[in-house]
């Protein structure tokens, strides 16, 4: 989507009349689109003024409800205290340049490896040593990307195909306490039957059924793979399943994110 | 910010006593009941607490920022529960209140919120209320009102940039 493209539906968008789709790609691209995001900061800001327009309930809230409230952040906080970094300049571009070095890193080649192997143990073998290995490069891959957050928890799913179909793939949510979270998806060695069935939708699956787009696939290239990355202003730590989908809504891969302590955590 | 992350009783409390009853109010009249307000509005100061650390107060208010999450938020449950792919929102009312000073307006952040859809037409507030309290989208206006889909665009934009310019340099929101 491009700049006019997006700026026409800015003022749909904080008003919060659009479809998820149009919403995804338009949070995709005031990511990196500074002028964009300047105008949409303006009107959200205006659709925060008709929020506030809201005649106060009468009677209000149940008095206990306070309590509740500092209860409930209190008992995440010593779940998951979260770690205080300043917000990051420059991360917007983040996921674009990942996305481009994810895609020449190697990343997935295990579960390409394990859709191959003979044995089940080789395959199981394969996709264990994946999961040991993807993290840790997706972490060096973060630590040269000026303005990603290396200090972020991530976790990793390896994507099983679906019953009778063919490849793998692997899927990495940085959690992040500093910038926007971020989701990367990568499709490796899918058949070239199933190729056909292009494009293909990778989505979160969180609490209470909620979805989230991490992006599509228009195509897969000669070996059957294809990567999306999308960050998220929102935390991906309660989105612990990945889903591949075709054009035609049948499910080509899924996996587990890990989901407890993380794959890859900061060196102290 | 960082009594929030913290999980410090008194800036919880602090935060709660400025913004807990615009949410809740705001909560009301999308989700339409006592319940599923007070549900919102526990999500939403728990969402801020995930994404305090990445609140800049250089890129905008925090009345803006804990009052998108609030909204987002309703969108969300709403599609969940509705399993449509746009927000169907509970109607209370369609059209805020007529604008001017209203006595027993007890919050700051609404009076000056009035005093910005003061700004707009009749006509106008009742566009971006069908917008942002109905969750129409454009088309739809169009189509129920037989506007062309470009005009109703415009005015929605302009309408929004209207009320944000009213509000300019305000302190309040």
């Amino acid at each position: 989507m491009n700049c006019p493209a997006v700026r026409d539906l800015l003022a749909e968008h904080a008003l919060g009349a659009l479809p998820a789709r149009d919403t995804d790609a338009i949070d995709r691209h005031v990511a990196w689109c500074a002028a964009c995001r300047k105008e949409a900061s303006e009107l959200h800001t205006a659709a925060a003024i008709l929020a506030f327009s809201v005649a106060p309930a009468e009677p209000g809230p149940d008095p206990d409800l306070e309590d509740r409230v500092v209860h409930a952040v209190q008992r995440s906080v010593q779940r998951r205290p979260v770690q205080h970094v300043a917000p990051s300049r420059g991360r917007l571009a983040v996921a674009a340049v990942v996305a481009a070095m994810l895609a020449v890193s190697g990343l997935g080649w295990g579960a390409v490896m394990a859709g191959r192997a003979a044995r089940s143990d080789e395959a199981a073998q394969a996709q264990t040593d994946a999961a040991e290995n993807a993290a840790v490069r997706f972490r060096h891959l973060l630590e040269t990307v000026e303005g990603a957050d290396p200090e972020g928890d991530v976790y990793l799913a390896t994507l099983a195909p679906a019953a009778e179909g063919g490849g793998g793939g692997s899927a990495l949510t940085l959690v992040s306490p500093s910038i926007r979270d971020m989701a990367v998806v990568l499709v490796n060695g899918v058949p070239s039957a199933e190729r056909k069935g292009a494009p293909f939708t990778a989505r979160l699956r969180g609490p209470r059924g909620l979805h989230l787009t991490v992006g599509t696939i228009r195509s897969l290239d000669a070996s059957g793979s294809g990567i999306v990355v999308r960050d998220f202003d929102r935390d991906l730590g309660e989105f612990h399943t990945v889903i591949v989908r075709d054009a035609s809504g049948n499910i080509v891969m899924r996996g587990t994110i890990s989901s407890g302590a993380p794959i890859a955590s900061p060196t102290p | 910010m960082e009594g929030l992350l913290a999980g410090n009783d008194d800036a919880i409390r602090t935060l709660y006593a400025r913004f807990g009853r615009p949410v809740y109010s705001l909560g009301l009249r999308l989700l339409g009941t006592r319940e599923s307000a007070e549900e919102l509005t526990q999500d939403v100061f728990l969402t801020a607490w995930r994404k305090a650390a990445r609140f800049d107060p250089g890129r905008g208010r925090l009345s803006t920022w804990l009052m998108t999450i609030a909204h987002n938020l309703a969108v969300d449950r709403l599609r969940r529960e509705t399993g449509v792919s746009r927000p169907t929102l509970v109607l209370v009312d369609e059209v805020p209140d007529a604008p001017g000073l209203d006595e027993e307006a007890v919050l700051m952040e609404r009076d000056a919120a009035m005093r910005a859809l003061e700004t707009l037409t009749e006509a106008e507030r009742r566009l971006v209320s069908r917008a942002y309290f109905r969750g129409l989208t454009a088309r739809e206006i169009s189509e129920a009102d037989g506007i062309p889909l470009g005009t109703v665009k415009t005015r929605l934009r302009s309408a929004m940039i209207k009320v944000r310019k009213a509000n300019e340099g305000k302190d309040l929101l």
